[in-house]
Protein backbone atom coordinates (compact mmCIF):
# COMPACT_ATOMS: atom_id res chain seq x y z
CA UNK A 1 0.00 0.00 0.00
CA UNK A 2 1.29 3.40 -0.91
CA UNK A 3 0.64 6.39 1.31
CA UNK A 4 -2.42 8.50 0.65
CA UNK A 5 -0.34 11.55 -0.19
CA UNK A 6 1.53 9.58 -2.88
CA UNK A 7 -1.78 8.46 -4.35
CA UNK A 8 -3.00 12.05 -4.35
CA UNK A 9 0.07 13.21 -6.23
CA UNK A 10 -0.47 10.43 -8.78
CA UNK A 11 -4.06 11.49 -9.34
CA UNK A 12 -2.99 15.11 -9.60
CA UNK A 13 -0.26 14.32 -12.14
CA UNK A 14 -2.72 12.36 -14.27
CA UNK A 15 -5.27 15.12 -14.09
CA UNK A 16 -2.79 17.88 -14.90
CA UNK A 17 -1.24 16.02 -17.82
CA UNK A 18 -4.63 15.27 -19.34
CA UNK A 19 -5.36 18.94 -20.00
CA UNK A 20 -1.79 19.85 -20.91
CA UNK A 21 -2.37 20.31 -24.61
CA UNK A 22 -5.68 22.14 -24.29
CA UNK A 23 -5.74 25.92 -24.41
CA UNK A 24 -7.77 26.69 -21.32
CA UNK A 25 -7.14 23.47 -19.45
CA UNK A 26 -9.58 22.17 -16.85
CA UNK A 27 -11.93 25.10 -17.53
CA UNK A 28 -13.41 22.75 -20.12
CA UNK A 29 -14.92 20.64 -17.37
CA UNK A 30 -16.98 23.70 -16.43
CA UNK A 31 -18.14 24.53 -19.95
CA UNK A 32 -20.14 21.38 -20.63
CA UNK A 33 -22.29 21.39 -17.48
CA UNK A 34 -22.74 25.19 -17.63
CA UNK A 35 -24.12 25.02 -21.17
CA UNK A 36 -26.33 22.09 -20.19
CA UNK A 37 -27.75 23.87 -17.16
CA UNK A 38 -28.32 27.16 -18.97
CA UNK A 39 -30.00 25.61 -21.99
CA UNK A 40 -32.15 23.18 -20.07
CA UNK A 41 -32.96 25.72 -17.37
CA UNK A 42 -34.21 28.25 -19.91
CA UNK A 43 -36.02 25.66 -22.02
CA UNK A 44 -37.83 24.01 -19.12
CA UNK A 45 -38.64 27.40 -17.68
CA UNK A 46 -40.64 27.99 -20.84
CA UNK A 47 -42.33 24.62 -21.33
CA UNK A 48 -43.15 23.73 -17.74
CA UNK A 49 -44.54 25.74 -14.90
CA UNK A 50 -41.52 25.12 -12.70
CA UNK A 51 -39.99 28.26 -11.29
CA UNK A 52 -36.39 28.96 -12.29
CA UNK A 53 -35.26 29.49 -8.70
CA UNK A 54 -36.51 26.01 -7.83
CA UNK A 55 -35.62 24.15 -10.98
CA UNK A 56 -32.16 25.49 -11.82
CA UNK A 57 -30.50 24.78 -8.42
CA UNK A 58 -32.16 21.36 -8.48
CA UNK A 59 -30.79 20.76 -11.96
CA UNK A 60 -27.31 22.15 -11.28
CA UNK A 61 -26.64 20.21 -8.08
CA UNK A 62 -28.22 17.10 -9.57
CA UNK A 63 -26.13 17.24 -12.71
CA UNK A 64 -22.81 17.86 -10.97
CA UNK A 65 -23.38 15.10 -8.41
CA UNK A 66 -24.53 12.83 -11.22
CA UNK A 67 -21.27 13.50 -13.09
CA UNK A 68 -19.39 12.33 -10.01
CA UNK A 69 -21.51 9.21 -9.56
CA UNK A 70 -21.51 8.23 -13.22
CA UNK A 71 -17.77 8.93 -13.34
CA UNK A 72 -17.27 6.30 -10.63
CA UNK A 73 -19.60 3.78 -12.23
CA UNK A 74 -18.51 4.20 -15.84
CA UNK A 75 -14.80 4.31 -15.06
CA UNK A 76 -14.95 1.36 -12.69
CA UNK A 77 -15.37 -1.43 -15.24
CA UNK A 78 -12.13 -0.65 -17.07
CA UNK A 79 -10.02 0.59 -14.16
CA UNK A 80 -7.70 -2.43 -14.08
CA UNK A 81 -7.38 -2.77 -17.84
CA UNK A 82 -6.24 0.85 -17.98
CA UNK A 83 -3.59 0.17 -15.35
CA UNK A 84 -2.35 -3.14 -16.69
CA UNK A 85 1.30 -2.06 -16.63
CA UNK A 86 1.15 -0.97 -12.98
CA UNK A 87 -0.49 -4.26 -11.98
CA UNK A 88 1.99 -6.47 -13.82
CA UNK A 89 5.03 -4.61 -12.57
CA UNK A 90 4.03 -4.86 -8.93
CA UNK A 91 4.48 -1.80 -6.74
CA UNK A 92 0.83 -0.79 -6.70
CA UNK A 93 -1.93 -2.87 -5.18
CA UNK A 94 -5.38 -3.00 -6.74
CA UNK A 95 -6.66 -0.76 -3.94
CA UNK A 96 -3.98 1.84 -4.71
CA UNK A 97 -5.07 1.90 -8.33
CA UNK A 98 -8.71 2.23 -7.36
CA UNK A 99 -8.03 5.08 -4.94
CA UNK A 100 -6.06 7.00 -7.58
CA UNK A 101 -8.93 6.63 -10.03
CA UNK A 102 -11.49 7.76 -7.45
CA UNK A 103 -9.33 10.75 -6.50
CA UNK A 104 -9.00 11.70 -10.16
CA UNK A 105 -12.77 11.76 -10.57
CA UNK A 106 -12.95 13.69 -7.29
CA UNK A 107 -10.59 16.33 -8.70
CA UNK A 108 -12.89 16.78 -11.67
CA UNK A 109 -15.82 17.13 -9.29
CA UNK A 110 -14.02 19.73 -7.19
CA UNK A 111 -13.73 21.90 -10.27
CA UNK A 112 -17.39 21.45 -11.14
CA UNK A 113 -18.50 22.35 -7.62
CA UNK A 114 -17.77 25.94 -8.65
CA UNK A 115 -20.88 25.77 -10.83
CA UNK A 116 -22.98 24.75 -7.84
CA UNK A 117 -21.47 27.56 -5.78
CA UNK A 118 -22.23 30.07 -8.54
CA UNK A 119 -25.83 28.88 -8.85
CA UNK A 120 -26.34 28.98 -5.09
CA UNK A 121 -24.99 32.52 -4.89
CA UNK A 122 -27.07 33.66 -7.85
CA UNK A 123 -30.31 32.27 -6.41
CA UNK A 124 -29.32 33.36 -2.89
CA UNK A 125 -29.64 29.92 -1.34
CA UNK A 126 -28.42 30.21 2.19
CA UNK A 127 -25.92 27.89 3.81
CA UNK A 128 -27.50 26.61 7.00
CA UNK A 129 -26.37 24.21 9.69
CA UNK A 130 -28.38 21.51 7.95
CA UNK A 131 -26.42 22.09 4.74
CA UNK A 132 -23.35 20.47 6.31
CA UNK A 133 -25.17 17.15 6.02
CA UNK A 134 -24.53 17.49 2.31
CA UNK A 135 -20.77 17.22 2.84
CA UNK A 136 -21.33 14.12 4.95
CA UNK A 137 -23.44 12.73 2.11
CA UNK A 138 -20.63 13.50 -0.30
CA UNK A 139 -18.19 11.61 1.89
CA UNK A 140 -20.51 8.59 1.84
CA UNK A 141 -20.68 8.89 -1.94
CA UNK A 142 -16.90 8.88 -2.33
CA UNK A 143 -16.46 5.93 0.03
CA UNK A 144 -19.04 4.06 -2.03
CA UNK A 145 -17.07 5.03 -5.12
CA UNK A 146 -14.08 3.14 -3.75
CA UNK A 147 -15.78 -0.20 -3.17
CA UNK A 148 -17.82 0.14 -6.33
CA UNK A 149 -14.74 0.79 -8.46
CA UNK A 150 -12.91 -2.11 -6.86
CA UNK A 151 -15.87 -4.46 -7.26
CA UNK A 152 -16.82 -3.56 -10.82
CA UNK A 153 -13.15 -3.34 -11.73
CA UNK A 154 -12.55 -6.94 -10.69
CA UNK A 155 -15.69 -8.27 -12.35
CA UNK A 156 -15.16 -6.06 -15.41
CA UNK A 157 -11.62 -7.30 -15.95
CA UNK A 158 -12.99 -10.83 -16.28
CA UNK A 159 -16.29 -10.10 -18.05
CA UNK A 160 -15.78 -7.27 -20.48
CA UNK A 161 -19.54 -7.30 -21.09
CA UNK A 162 -19.94 -5.28 -17.92
CA UNK A 163 -18.75 -2.11 -19.64
CA UNK A 164 -21.58 -2.36 -22.15
CA UNK A 165 -24.15 -3.15 -19.47
CA UNK A 166 -23.07 -0.23 -17.33
CA UNK A 167 -23.15 2.19 -20.26
CA UNK A 168 -26.71 1.14 -21.09
CA UNK A 169 -27.89 1.28 -17.48
CA UNK A 170 -26.32 4.66 -16.78
CA UNK A 171 -28.05 6.25 -19.76
CA UNK A 172 -31.45 5.12 -18.51
CA UNK A 173 -30.61 5.90 -14.89
CA UNK A 174 -29.85 9.51 -15.82
CA UNK A 175 -33.38 9.92 -17.14
CA UNK A 176 -35.00 7.90 -14.36
CA UNK A 177 -33.36 9.97 -11.64
CA UNK A 178 -34.91 13.36 -10.88
CA UNK A 179 -32.19 15.56 -12.35
CA UNK A 180 -33.78 17.11 -15.41
CA UNK A 181 -37.26 16.78 -13.91
CA UNK A 182 -38.78 17.64 -10.56
CA UNK A 183 -40.55 14.98 -8.54
CA UNK A 184 -43.97 16.32 -7.62
CA UNK A 185 -45.60 16.20 -4.21
CA UNK A 186 -47.93 13.39 -5.13
CA UNK A 187 -45.22 11.34 -6.83
CA UNK A 188 -44.36 9.39 -3.70
CA UNK A 189 -46.89 6.84 -4.84
CA UNK A 190 -47.76 5.59 -8.30
CA UNK A 191 -45.34 4.80 -11.06
CA UNK A 192 -43.00 7.70 -10.36
CA UNK A 193 -42.85 6.69 -6.71
CA UNK A 194 -41.69 3.23 -7.70
CA UNK A 195 -39.09 4.77 -9.98
CA UNK A 196 -37.72 6.74 -7.08
CA UNK A 197 -37.87 4.06 -4.40
CA UNK A 198 -36.12 1.43 -6.46
CA UNK A 199 -33.56 3.77 -7.92
CA UNK A 200 -30.44 3.70 -5.73
CA UNK A 201 -29.02 6.66 -7.61
CA UNK A 202 -31.92 8.80 -6.41
CA UNK A 203 -31.19 8.02 -2.76
CA UNK A 204 -27.47 8.70 -3.09
CA UNK A 205 -28.18 11.92 -4.95
CA UNK A 206 -30.75 12.97 -2.39
CA UNK A 207 -28.43 12.78 0.62
CA UNK A 208 -26.18 15.34 -1.09
CA UNK A 209 -28.77 17.54 -2.77
CA UNK A 210 -31.64 17.74 -0.30
CA UNK A 211 -29.63 19.39 2.53
CA UNK A 212 -28.43 22.13 0.20
CA UNK A 213 -31.96 22.90 -0.98
CA UNK A 214 -33.38 22.69 2.52
CA UNK A 215 -35.48 19.62 1.73
CA UNK A 216 -35.74 16.75 4.15
CA UNK A 217 -34.12 13.42 3.41
CA UNK A 218 -36.58 10.57 3.76
CA UNK A 219 -35.88 7.70 6.10
CA UNK A 220 -36.11 5.39 3.10
CA UNK A 221 -33.16 7.19 1.47
CA UNK A 222 -30.99 6.86 4.58
CA UNK A 223 -31.90 3.20 4.93
CA UNK A 224 -31.12 2.42 1.31
CA UNK A 225 -27.83 4.35 1.41
CA UNK A 226 -26.62 2.75 4.63
CA UNK A 227 -27.73 -0.73 3.58
CA UNK A 228 -26.16 -0.48 0.13
CA UNK A 229 -22.93 0.96 1.51
CA UNK A 230 -22.54 -1.80 4.07
CA UNK A 231 -23.59 -4.66 1.81
CA UNK A 232 -21.51 -3.36 -1.07
CA UNK A 233 -18.43 -2.93 1.07
CA UNK A 234 -18.79 -6.37 2.63
CA UNK A 235 -19.37 -8.13 -0.67
CA UNK A 236 -16.42 -6.31 -2.18
CA UNK A 237 -14.14 -7.39 0.67
CA UNK A 238 -15.26 -10.99 0.17
CA UNK A 239 -14.69 -10.81 -3.58
CA UNK A 240 -11.38 -9.01 -3.13
CA UNK A 241 -10.06 -11.83 -0.95
CA UNK A 242 -10.94 -14.34 -3.64
CA UNK A 243 -10.16 -12.43 -6.80
CA UNK A 244 -7.24 -10.10 -6.07
CA UNK A 245 -4.68 -12.51 -7.48
CA UNK A 246 -6.88 -13.42 -10.42
CA UNK A 247 -7.10 -9.88 -11.76
CA UNK A 248 -3.46 -9.82 -12.98
CA UNK A 249 -4.27 -12.89 -15.06
CA UNK A 250 -7.34 -11.26 -16.59
CA UNK A 251 -6.12 -7.80 -17.52
CA UNK B 1 15.84 -16.39 8.61
CA UNK B 2 17.90 -18.82 6.66
CA UNK B 3 16.15 -18.30 3.37
CA UNK B 4 14.78 -15.41 1.34
CA UNK B 5 12.22 -17.34 -0.65
CA UNK B 6 10.83 -20.75 0.11
CA UNK B 7 8.27 -22.24 -2.21
CA UNK B 8 6.85 -25.61 -1.37
CA UNK B 9 4.95 -27.59 -3.98
CA UNK B 10 3.51 -24.46 -5.54
CA UNK B 11 1.02 -24.74 -8.38
CA UNK B 12 -0.69 -22.07 -10.40
CA UNK B 13 -3.82 -23.14 -12.17
CA UNK B 14 -5.88 -20.59 -14.04
CA UNK B 15 -9.27 -20.82 -15.67
CA UNK B 16 -9.05 -20.09 -19.35
CA UNK B 17 -11.44 -19.46 -22.16
CA UNK B 18 -10.63 -21.54 -25.14
CA UNK B 19 -12.23 -20.13 -28.28
CA UNK B 20 -14.01 -22.71 -30.39
CA UNK B 21 -12.18 -23.88 -33.46
CA UNK B 22 -12.68 -21.05 -35.86
CA UNK B 23 -11.82 -22.85 -39.05
CA UNK B 24 -10.76 -19.62 -40.63
CA UNK B 25 -8.68 -21.62 -43.02
CA UNK B 26 -11.68 -23.26 -44.62
CA UNK B 27 -13.84 -20.16 -44.66
CA UNK B 28 -12.60 -16.73 -43.59
CA UNK B 29 -16.19 -15.53 -43.03
CA UNK B 30 -16.61 -18.01 -40.20
CA UNK B 31 -15.38 -15.41 -37.76
CA UNK B 32 -18.60 -13.46 -38.25
CA UNK B 33 -20.77 -16.30 -37.04
CA UNK B 34 -18.29 -16.91 -34.22
CA UNK B 35 -18.62 -13.33 -33.10
CA UNK B 36 -22.30 -13.81 -32.27
CA UNK B 37 -22.36 -17.49 -31.42
CA UNK B 38 -18.89 -17.44 -29.80
CA UNK B 39 -18.82 -21.01 -28.65
CA UNK B 40 -15.86 -20.87 -26.39
CA UNK B 41 -15.28 -23.58 -23.88
CA UNK B 42 -13.96 -23.15 -20.38
CA UNK B 43 -10.95 -25.02 -19.32
CA UNK B 44 -8.18 -24.87 -16.81
CA UNK B 45 -4.59 -24.39 -17.62
CA UNK B 46 -1.76 -25.42 -15.32
CA UNK B 47 0.85 -22.73 -15.61
CA UNK B 48 2.98 -24.12 -12.81
CA UNK B 49 2.87 -27.56 -11.24
CA UNK B 50 4.44 -28.59 -7.96
CA UNK B 51 7.29 -26.12 -7.99
CA UNK B 52 9.53 -26.22 -4.93
CA UNK B 53 12.51 -23.98 -4.51
CA UNK B 54 14.50 -22.08 -1.92
CA UNK B 55 16.53 -18.96 -2.41
CA UNK B 56 19.08 -18.46 0.35
CA UNK B 57 20.97 -15.25 1.06
CA UNK B 58 23.84 -14.84 -1.37
CA UNK B 59 22.35 -17.28 -3.83
CA UNK B 60 21.88 -16.42 -7.48
CA UNK B 61 19.67 -18.81 -9.36
CA UNK B 62 19.29 -18.92 -13.10
CA UNK B 63 16.04 -20.06 -14.65
CA UNK B 64 16.40 -22.14 -17.78
CA UNK B 65 13.59 -23.22 -20.03
CA UNK B 66 12.03 -22.88 -23.42
CA UNK B 67 9.69 -20.08 -24.37
CA UNK B 68 6.42 -20.59 -22.55
CA UNK B 69 7.89 -23.00 -20.03
CA UNK B 70 6.71 -20.82 -17.13
CA UNK B 71 9.82 -18.82 -16.23
CA UNK B 72 8.15 -15.42 -16.30
CA UNK B 73 5.06 -16.78 -14.58
CA UNK B 74 7.19 -18.19 -11.79
CA UNK B 75 8.97 -14.87 -11.34
CA UNK B 76 5.68 -12.99 -11.23
CA UNK B 77 4.39 -15.45 -8.68
CA UNK B 78 7.47 -14.94 -6.52
CA UNK B 79 7.05 -11.18 -6.87
CA UNK B 80 3.58 -11.49 -5.36
CA UNK B 81 1.66 -10.51 -8.48
CA UNK B 82 0.08 -13.94 -8.78
CA UNK B 83 -0.74 -16.12 -5.81
CA UNK B 84 -0.24 -19.88 -5.80
CA UNK B 85 -3.40 -21.96 -6.24
CA UNK B 86 -1.99 -24.67 -4.01
CA UNK B 87 1.22 -25.01 -2.06
CA UNK B 88 2.91 -22.53 0.20
CA UNK B 89 5.13 -19.60 -0.58
CA UNK B 90 7.15 -17.70 2.00
CA UNK B 91 9.09 -14.60 1.17
CA UNK B 92 11.38 -12.83 3.63
CA UNK B 93 12.41 -9.47 2.33
CA UNK B 94 11.54 -6.80 -0.17
CA UNK B 95 11.10 -8.35 -3.60
CA UNK B 96 11.39 -6.42 -6.78
CA UNK B 97 10.89 -7.84 -10.20
CA UNK B 98 12.01 -6.03 -13.31
CA UNK B 99 9.33 -6.98 -15.81
CA UNK B 100 8.52 -4.96 -18.94
CA UNK B 101 10.29 -1.96 -17.51
CA UNK B 102 9.38 0.44 -20.29
CA UNK B 103 5.64 -0.05 -19.89
CA UNK B 104 3.42 2.17 -17.81
CA UNK B 105 4.87 5.56 -18.59
CA UNK B 106 2.65 8.45 -19.54
CA UNK B 107 3.63 9.61 -23.05
CA UNK B 108 1.99 13.02 -22.63
CA UNK B 109 3.87 13.83 -19.43
CA UNK B 110 7.41 15.14 -19.50
CA UNK B 111 10.38 12.96 -18.70
CA UNK B 112 10.71 14.58 -15.31
CA UNK B 113 7.04 14.04 -14.49
CA UNK B 114 7.40 10.43 -15.50
CA UNK B 115 10.30 10.09 -13.09
CA UNK B 116 8.07 11.29 -10.26
CA UNK B 117 5.05 9.24 -11.34
CA UNK B 118 7.08 6.08 -11.59
CA UNK B 119 8.80 6.71 -8.30
CA UNK B 120 5.46 7.22 -6.55
CA UNK B 121 4.18 4.02 -8.12
CA UNK B 122 7.19 2.20 -6.74
CA UNK B 123 6.24 3.37 -3.26
CA UNK B 124 8.71 6.22 -2.78
CA UNK B 125 7.56 9.56 -1.43
CA UNK B 126 7.79 12.79 -3.36
CA UNK B 127 10.67 13.94 -1.14
CA UNK B 128 12.64 10.74 -1.66
CA UNK B 129 12.14 11.09 -5.38
CA UNK B 130 13.35 14.68 -5.38
CA UNK B 131 16.64 13.50 -3.89
CA UNK B 132 17.00 10.82 -6.50
CA UNK B 133 16.29 12.93 -9.58
CA UNK B 134 19.87 14.27 -10.06
CA UNK B 135 21.24 10.74 -9.87
CA UNK B 136 18.68 9.49 -12.43
CA UNK B 137 19.41 12.38 -14.77
CA UNK B 138 23.11 11.84 -14.52
CA UNK B 139 22.83 8.16 -15.24
CA UNK B 140 20.40 8.47 -18.14
CA UNK B 141 22.22 11.50 -19.63
CA UNK B 142 18.89 13.08 -20.48
CA UNK B 143 19.40 16.44 -18.73
CA UNK B 144 18.77 18.44 -21.90
CA UNK B 145 15.48 16.82 -22.88
CA UNK B 146 13.96 15.91 -19.55
CA UNK B 147 11.46 18.79 -19.61
CA UNK B 148 10.01 17.62 -22.92
CA UNK B 149 7.06 15.24 -23.25
CA UNK B 150 7.99 11.59 -23.28
CA UNK B 151 6.48 11.01 -26.72
CA UNK B 152 9.19 13.23 -28.22
CA UNK B 153 11.89 10.91 -26.84
CA UNK B 154 13.55 8.40 -29.12
CA UNK B 155 13.17 4.71 -28.31
CA UNK B 156 16.70 4.61 -26.99
CA UNK B 157 16.17 7.61 -24.75
CA UNK B 158 12.99 6.12 -23.36
CA UNK B 159 14.81 2.90 -22.56
CA UNK B 160 17.57 4.79 -20.79
CA UNK B 161 15.01 6.49 -18.61
CA UNK B 162 13.30 3.17 -17.90
CA UNK B 163 16.60 1.56 -16.92
CA UNK B 164 17.58 4.49 -14.71
CA UNK B 165 14.20 4.36 -12.97
CA UNK B 166 14.00 0.65 -12.42
CA UNK B 167 17.51 0.40 -11.03
CA UNK B 168 17.31 3.32 -8.63
CA UNK B 169 16.20 1.13 -5.74
CA UNK B 170 18.25 -1.89 -4.82
CA UNK B 171 15.89 -4.56 -3.50
CA UNK B 172 16.73 -7.38 -1.16
CA UNK B 173 15.48 -9.96 -3.60
CA UNK B 174 15.91 -9.20 -7.28
CA UNK B 175 13.89 -11.02 -9.90
CA UNK B 176 15.03 -10.44 -13.45
CA UNK B 177 13.04 -11.47 -16.47
CA UNK B 178 15.70 -11.19 -19.13
CA UNK B 179 18.80 -9.18 -18.52
CA UNK B 180 18.52 -5.48 -19.24
CA UNK B 181 21.13 -4.48 -21.74
CA UNK B 182 20.43 -1.73 -24.16
CA UNK B 183 21.45 1.44 -25.89
CA UNK B 184 24.35 2.59 -27.97
CA UNK B 185 27.83 1.29 -27.29
CA UNK B 186 28.81 3.82 -24.64
CA UNK B 187 25.58 3.45 -22.73
CA UNK B 188 25.62 -0.32 -22.88
CA UNK B 189 28.67 -0.48 -20.64
CA UNK B 190 27.09 1.93 -18.24
CA UNK B 191 23.93 -0.16 -18.05
CA UNK B 192 25.97 -3.28 -17.53
CA UNK B 193 27.91 -1.72 -14.68
CA UNK B 194 24.68 -0.44 -13.13
CA UNK B 195 22.93 -3.77 -13.43
CA UNK B 196 25.90 -5.56 -11.89
CA UNK B 197 25.87 -3.14 -8.98
CA UNK B 198 22.17 -3.81 -8.43
CA UNK B 199 22.79 -7.54 -8.57
CA UNK B 200 25.67 -7.20 -6.11
CA UNK B 201 23.58 -5.08 -3.79
CA UNK B 202 20.72 -7.55 -3.66
CA UNK B 203 20.84 -10.35 -1.13
CA UNK B 204 19.52 -12.88 -3.61
CA UNK B 205 18.67 -12.97 -7.26
CA UNK B 206 16.79 -15.04 -9.76
CA UNK B 207 17.44 -14.49 -13.43
CA UNK B 208 15.60 -15.88 -16.40
CA UNK B 209 17.55 -15.52 -19.61
CA UNK B 210 18.45 -17.39 -22.74
CA UNK B 211 21.93 -15.92 -22.70
CA UNK B 212 24.04 -18.83 -21.47
CA UNK B 213 27.29 -16.87 -21.15
CA UNK B 214 25.61 -14.25 -19.01
CA UNK B 215 24.02 -16.84 -16.80
CA UNK B 216 27.35 -18.56 -16.32
CA UNK B 217 28.97 -15.30 -15.28
CA UNK B 218 26.25 -14.34 -12.79
CA UNK B 219 24.62 -17.45 -11.40
CA UNK B 220 25.92 -20.39 -9.50
CA UNK B 221 22.84 -22.56 -9.46
CA UNK B 222 19.95 -23.14 -11.76
CA UNK B 223 16.43 -24.43 -12.12
CA UNK B 224 15.40 -26.06 -15.36
CA UNK B 225 11.71 -25.53 -16.01
CA UNK B 226 9.76 -27.54 -18.51
CA UNK B 227 6.04 -27.20 -19.07
CA UNK B 228 5.46 -25.60 -15.72
CA UNK B 229 7.44 -28.01 -13.56
CA UNK B 230 10.95 -27.92 -12.23
CA UNK B 231 12.75 -30.83 -13.87
CA UNK B 232 16.20 -30.07 -12.53
CA UNK B 233 17.57 -28.05 -9.65
CA UNK B 234 21.19 -27.70 -8.73
CA UNK B 235 24.57 -26.88 -10.17
CA UNK B 236 24.51 -24.53 -13.13
CA UNK B 237 26.82 -26.43 -15.48
CA UNK B 238 25.06 -29.73 -14.94
CA UNK B 239 21.71 -27.97 -15.37
CA UNK B 240 22.72 -26.37 -18.64
CA UNK B 241 23.97 -29.71 -19.91
CA UNK B 242 20.76 -31.40 -18.80
CA UNK B 243 18.72 -28.76 -20.59
CA UNK B 244 20.75 -29.10 -23.78
CA UNK B 245 20.54 -32.86 -23.86
CA UNK B 246 17.15 -33.67 -22.45
CA UNK B 247 14.82 -30.86 -23.37
CA UNK B 248 16.34 -28.94 -26.20
CA UNK B 249 17.35 -32.01 -28.18
CA UNK B 250 14.12 -33.79 -27.54
CA UNK B 251 12.15 -30.76 -28.68
CA UNK B 252 14.13 -30.48 -31.88
CA UNK B 253 13.86 -34.22 -32.41
CA UNK B 254 10.12 -33.92 -32.00
CA UNK B 255 9.84 -31.11 -34.54
CA UNK B 256 11.97 -33.15 -36.94
CA UNK B 257 9.62 -36.05 -36.44
CA UNK B 258 6.61 -33.84 -37.17
CA UNK B 259 8.20 -32.57 -40.32
CA UNK B 260 8.93 -36.13 -41.39
CA UNK B 261 5.35 -37.14 -40.73
CA UNK B 262 3.98 -34.24 -42.70
CA UNK B 263 6.12 -34.86 -45.74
Amino acid sequence: MNSLSSLMYMAYFDFAVKYRKTMIGPVWVLMGPTLFILTLGLLFGEVSNAQAEVFIPHLAIGLIVWTLVSGFVSGSTTVFQRHRAQILQGGMTLIDIVVVDVLKIGLLFMHQVLIVVAVMIYFQIEWSVYSWVSLFGLLILVVNGVWLTLFFGMIGSRYRDLTEVVAAVMRIAFLATPIIWLPEERSSDGVVGLFLSFNPFFHFLDIVRAPLLGDTISAVSWTVVVALSLCGALITVAFYRRLRYRVPLWV
Amino acid sequence: MDYLIKADNVSLRVPMLIPADRQLLSNPLRFISDLYLGRSSRGVSDLLQGVSLTLKPGQRIGLIGQNGAGKSTLLKLLAGIYAPTTGSLEVNGVVKGLFDISLGMNPEATGLENIYIRGLQMGLSLGEMRDRVPQILEFSELQTVIEKPLNTFSTGMRLRLAVALSTMVIPEILLLDEWIGTGDLGFRDKVRAKMLSVVDGAKGMMLATHNVELMKSLCDECLVIHQGSVVFAGDLDIGLKFYEEEIHERASAKSLLCEAEQS
